[in-house]
């Protein structure tokens, strides 16, 4: 193994059973086997066993992050478990240089009646210092952690956060030269996120080497060089970080198409009101971009386009209604639009006046949206206010993305993101 | 230059029964600081949340001791012709096979012992029977102490080759700690093992002359007490310590020696086997 190379995994594999009374005898035949010397089936699959790392290959440096990138349950933790040395492979080698530290969950170990601080000792062990080591640290590790007197309170009495900052500053202060870190800087608030993650650059900086498994691309274009991305097992692409995020937003472009999809014939399309308005042609799209890619850039004007027709248009005293609702089909947001002020000339805010002909093609304008990346659904619906009838109405006409940004955002940004900021306007009417 | 670590498929198969050992031996030295941190854990936070705290450890036994002393007052253990008060022979007897069942109970918790993390960092699974097994004699000296006091009280005053008891437990230790050892590994995927040789074990007190003297009418028992290894490393170890002498000396050589190789056995049984049941500690 070239001397720089401090990772190195070639063909590995890792299986498991679906069924837990079938992983339970598996383990006892393997156990029995291995005592009677027989051959084990390590290799191959058997009834009711998947593959959850299937053929991974890679090399990482010294001083280089790795980002190990896919969707929930594609086999990143079980990766890092075999790269610690957790589980052993099932086919195929790794060779490891160096120190390794593991923080696939923080606080391993830690018992809820001993104070923050016994913990620290407690867990420090567990992760490999010595005591010594843990000693001349540990008030480096508490004022990193900075969670001020709970530190001699019992580790039960922690929220979820404190735990998190508590474990994260044992493992950080371990003498290691290899970091495998399985999506730990999701769980603290911004500012311990932040000085995580300029704790991890710095360390990098040292010579650290970091196997980062996150669903951040920001974190991960800003640490890593190279990455992987994983599929149900399988490794689908191995290079440099930026393709490899890339490559992952197509996958979970194409995973939340299917999704779309299904949870559309889950959630369909239904009509609402009494018939009188039709609507057809409905695109949601990101202002001066294609028409028809229904994917829209956080922070980007969203224009949504359809066409209406009245049956019979009788008054003008409608009312036009979208509703942004969440994929769970929660509203996120409604945006109001009359033909005539509402009682009495008074017009609420966030209203706007239009003026709806018998037929015609709307275009709607958001302004400066502050959505979460996340899949939306898009309700339309014209009321008649006078009579309080809805006329005529479609609820999840459409279905549409907010992706994240391309260019260079801090990773901790929408953190702070408000989704109820934004500004509208219509925009031409036929 | 660091030394590179390979992991493969079945790599401990490959590793001897010898060196099974120096493994251990290096481990156990290695994370002694591991082993006793988990050991603080394990054994005193357990009071945290008590008043009395660890005076409970003292307490139980004390209880013990007040129940024996009552039932010898009260004359309900009629006395046997054991040469001593039969309440001292049974319960010096009882103690040490206490000692052996623990032995055995706390090594079948080997790898349940890191639950807590076993899956969340890698460390030598077996130096935690060191864990245990301190754990279990921090218990039992205190309850033995207590127990030589009755011994005492009784008027039975102890042979001075009790102070070679610590060497006369390592079989006992070897034989529980062996046979926990193989649980620890099986129970992982098979809990019926433990909880079988649990109930297993609890019937052997029945066939060791422990509740009874060593001079049983019956000829089929006293065939199943002859061949029976704890009849000369409880009982042995028990009448050297009452009565100075042991009467099977060949006997108790015997089932140390086999007791011996239970336990080597058994180490290098739990690092080949360990790899391929940790993965199904959920």
């Amino acid at each position: 193994m070239d001397s720089d190379v401090i990772i190195q995994a070639e063909g590995l594999h890792k299986k498991f059973c679906r069924s837990l009374r079938g992983g339970m005898f598996y383990g006892l035949k393997d156990v029995f086997s291995g005592l009677a010397g027989l051959p084990d089936e390590c290799g191959t699959l058997r009834k009711n066993e998947f593959w959850a790392v299937q053929d991974v290959n890679f090399q990482v440096r010294r001083g280089e992050a790795f980002g190990i990138v896919g969707i929930n349950g594609s086999g990143k933790s079980t990766l890092l478990r075999l790269l610690a040395g957790i589980f052993p492979p099932d086919k195929g080698k790794i060779a490891v240089r160096g120190r390794i530290g593991a923080l696939i969950a923080v606080g391993a170990g830690f018992h809820p009646h001993m104070s923050g601080r016994e913990n620290i000792f407690l867990n420090g062990t567990i992760m490999g210092m010595s005591r010594q080591e843990i000693g001349d640290k540990l008030e480096d590790i508490i004022r990193f952690a900075d969670i001020g007197l709970f530190i001699d309170s019992p580790v039960a009495s922690y929220s979820s956060g404190m735990r998190v900052r508590l474990g994260f500053s044992i493992a950080i202060h371990a003498p290691i030269s290899i970091l495998l870190a399985d999506e730990i800087l999701a769980v603290g608030d911004v500012f311990f996120r932040k000085k995580c993650f300029e704790k991890i650059l710095e360390m990098k900086k040292n010579g650290l080497s970091i196997l980062f498994v996150s669903h951040s691309n920001q974190s991960l274009e800003s640490l890593c060089e190279r990455g992987t991305l994983l599929h149900n097992g399988s490794q689908v692409f191995l290079g440099d970080i930026r393709t490899c995020v890339k490559r992952y937003m197509d996958l979970i472009g194409d995973e939340n198409k299917k999704k779309g999809i299904e949870e559309m014939e889950g959630m369909p399309r239904s009509n609402v009101g009494v018939g009188n308005v039709q609507f057809s042609n409905i695109l949601v799209y990101q202002e001066g971009k294609d028409k028809n890619n229904s994917d829209v850039e956080y922070g980007q004007n969203i224009l949504i386009e359809f066409n209406y027709r009245f049956l019979k248009k009788t008054s003008n005293d409608y009312q036009l209604r979208l509703g942004f609702k969440t994929h769970e089909g929660q509203n996120i947001q409604k945006f109001y639009f009359h033909e005539s002020p509402f009682l009495d000339g008074y017009v609420y805010q966030n209203e706007k006046i239009i003026s709806l002909q018998k037929e015609g093609r709307c275009v709607a304008r958001i302004l400066n949206p502050k959505l979460f990346p996340q899949t939306l659904r898009l309700d339309i619906s014209i009321k008649s206010m006078r009579m309080s009838v809805h006329e005529g109405g479609i609820s999840n006409s459409a279905v549409f993305r907010i992706v994240e940004p391309k260019k260079e955002k801090m990773y901790f940004e929408y953190g702070f993101g408000s989704i109820t900021e934004f500004d509208y306007e219509i925009q031409s009417l036929e | 230059m660091e030394e590179i670590i390979i992991y493969e498929p079945d790599s401990r198969k490959k590793v001897g029964l010898f060196k099974t050992w120096t493994i251990f031996f290096r481990n156990s030295l290695r994370f002694r600081e591991l082993i006793l941190e988990v050991f603080k854990r394990d054994f005193v936070a357990v009071y945290k949340k008590s008043l009395f705290g660890v005076g409970w450890i003292i307490l139980s036994p004390l209880i013990g001791v007040v129940s024996w002393v009552f039932m010898n007052a009260t004359g309900i253990l009629s006395p046997g012709d054991v040469g001593i008060p039969y309440p001292a022979y049974v319960l010096l007897g009882t103690s040490i096979w206490g000692l052996f069942m623990g032995f055995y109970s706390s090594a079948a918790e080997t790898l349940a012992a890191g639950a807590g993390f076993i899956l969340q960092v890698k460390y030598p699974h077996e130096v935690l029977l060191m864990k245990q097994t301190a754990q279990h004699l921090a218990n039992f000296l205190l309850s033995f102490l207590l127990s030589v006091l009755v011994l005492l009280l009784f008027g039975v005053v102890p042979s001075w080759k009790i102070l070679f008891f610590p060497i006369l437990i390592l079989p006992l230790f070897f034989l529980g700690a062996g046979i926990g050892l193989i649980i620890s590994v099986i129970k992982v995927v098979a809990l019926d093992f433990q909880k079988g040789f649990d109930l297993f074990l609890g019937l052997v007190i029945f066939i060791t002359p422990i509740i009874y003297s060593q001079d049983v009418n019956n000829e089929l028992l006293r065939r199943i007490v002859r061949w029976n290894p704890l009849t000369y490393l409880v009982g042995g170890t028990r009448d050297l310590i009452i009565y100075g002498y042991m009467d099977h000396w060949p006997g108790f050589i015997f089932s140390a020696v086999l007791s011996l190789a239970v336990f080597i056995f058994a180490g290098h049984f739990f690092f080949v086997s360990e790899q391929k049941v940790v993965e199904r500690m959920i």
